[in-house]
């Protein structure tokens, strides 16, 4: 379906007020809807995956802690890992233009391509928004929601805050168990951790 | 010897000086390059000896607008970690930490070191220590550099000291570095200030007993994941202290008991305090006994 610009242009405006009226994403709450551009040239909505576990992965690509996961593979195999098993994963890039890890739509669609990289999409959050929503901390934050739609878990990837590629063999993945234990109906035993990296270049940040 | 940019002899000799000199340091000290700044491991003291404990210093300069972190690096970064190579016997005790800054900005606050630092670890030298003549200790020190973007960097360090029976004598090219981190330590509150946390349910009430009244205080915590590090804090003056409002971390899911962590009342008056956490409405039932003296402690706190 085409939408002209100023529809879009309305819907930027009503993402951009939902801040001042929602508070930041809390494990045990039901996750912040957004809608946002992909990479890909599709428009998502949070809510049209109701029903499905749903992963979000904070991305700057310029970010040392991020390097690890993606020179070592980690990241794209944790993203083909659970696509297959019916998770949706959403890499969500909150640089704003002209800070480290901000990217263009193609350049992020190069990027994806050349790392093999298997989101389910790469969303584009240029203003923040979306991020200040879930007030993502640091890339890679990671964030998993239910198929009920509440936040299961929010925090690092793993139990290593290093930039070392030798941890990852050796970590415990808070994704993994998240996923694997909800999955099975059990709670989540580690349900939310301090987000190791950098911090997210939003617009407006000094360092 | 410590390299000093301003020597004249060395400036005409500057370019191969720089290199010459990081490989020809001998026995004092040795210095080694960072992006975007210098490390250089140093002895507060000329020797070593058996049974007499020992200071060495891991000297950070760093280029203007770069940081690294303190031990709770607070939303995003890392703190500096050490591999030490020492000879069998020596052993590292746990690292002193300066009275880091705040490095704020909108919803993310770090905490951390600008401009020049130096981390202190205190060393243990057993009686029966079996090298002779002199020790070569090598540290390997991991360390993130940000300004706007962050930089990891890994750096291999060497330190030859001789080794004597004689007790240890300071020395003087060191001891005034040595003298300044010392002064940037948070030192124990005293034993008189009362501390005292309220749970509410979403913020860490800490009420402060010293004895005058405070208009200005800020509470660096030394576990992660406690308090929202970008959150204000807000203070009540009290007649002899001050109230201070904490915000829960979200990441906080279950109970603490201590509130651990350096406490800056104004500039360079920083304390360590430990203070017992009580559910709000417990202390009042109690009349105020849930106040308690705060404690000093000397462990690295565990990450």
């Amino acid at each position: 379906m085409k939408r002209s610009p100023v529809y879009l242009m309305l819907g930027a405006l009503v993402i951009f007020a939902a801040p001042l009226l929602v508070s930041a994403a809390k494990v045990g709450e039901a996750a912040p809807d957004f809608t946002t551009a992909a990479s890909n040239g599709k428009t998502f909505h949070l809510s049209d995956y109701r029903g499905k576990f749903v992963v979000l992965e904070w991305h700057n690509n310029g970010c040392p802690y991020v390097g690890k996961h993606y020179k070592s593979g980690n990241m794209q195999r944790l993203q083909k890992q659970w696509t297959v098993r019916g998770v949706v994963w959403f890499t969500i890039i909150s640089s704003a233009p002209g800070k480290q890890g901000y990217v263009t739509a193609s350049e992020e669609n190069a990027y994806l391509a050349k790392m093999q990289a298997a989101p389910t999409a790469a969303l584009l959050d240029p203003t923040g928004e979306i991020g200040h929503h879930y007030d993502a901390k640091t890339s890679p934050q990671m964030v998993v929601i239910n198929p009920q739609g509440i936040v299961i878990y929010d925090g690092a990837i793993d139990d290593r805050p290093t930039t070392d590629l030798s941890d990852i063999p050796v970590a415990t993945n808070y994704v993994n168990l998240a996923l694997e234990q909800a999955m099975a109906g059990k709670p989540v035993e580690t349900a939310a951790t301090r987000p190791y990296g950098c911090s997210v270049k939003y617009l407006g940040s000094a360092h | 010897m410590r390299w000093h940019s301003s020597s004249p002899r060395l400036s005409s000799a500057l370019g191969i000086g720089i290199t010459l000199l990081l490989c020809t340091a001998g026995t004092r000290a040795t210095g080694a390059p960072l992006q975007h700044g210098t490390l250089e491991l140093i002895a507060e003291s000329q020797w070593i000896a058996p049974g007499h404990p020992f200071y060495l210093g891991l000297h950070f300069q760093l280029e203007k607008g770069w940081h690294i972190y303190w031990v709770n690096p607070g939303d995003s970064g890392e703190p500096p970690r050490v591999t030490w190579q020492l000879p069998a016997g020596l052993t590292p005790g746990p690292m002193e930490w300066p009275t880091p800054r705040r490095l704020s900005h909108s919803s993310i606050a770090d905490f951390g070191y600008d401009d020049a630092v130096m981390l202190i670890v205190p060393m243990h030298a057993p009686t029966n220590l079996a090298v002779r003549e002199s020790a070569r200790l090598g540290a390997e020190v991991k360390v993130l550099i940000c300004r706007e973007i962050c930089i990891p960097g890994k750096v291999q360090l060497t330190l030859t000291l001789p080794v004597k029976l004689r007790p240890p004598q300071p020395d003087p090219q060191t001891s005034g570095l040595f003298a300044t981190a010392r002064k940037s330590l948070p030192r124990p509150a005293p034993a008189n200030w009362k501390f005292s946390v309220n749970e509410a349910k979403d913020s860490f009430d800490l009420t402060a007993v010293l004895g005058r009244q405070i208009k200005q205080a800020i509470f660096f915590p030394l576990a992660e994941s406690q308090i929202q590090n970008a959150a204000p804090q807000k203070l009540v003056p009290l007649a002899a202290g001050f109230r201070l409002t904490l915000r829960k971390s979200d990441q906080l899911l279950k109970p603490i008991e201590q509130l651990k962590g350096v406490l800056v009342l104004t500039a360079g008056k920083a304390y360590l305090i430990d203070a017992p956490v009580g559910k709000a409405g417990a202390a009042k039932s109690h009349n105020g006994i849930g106040i308690r003296p705060a404690q000093s402690f000397q462990e690295e706190p565990k990450r």
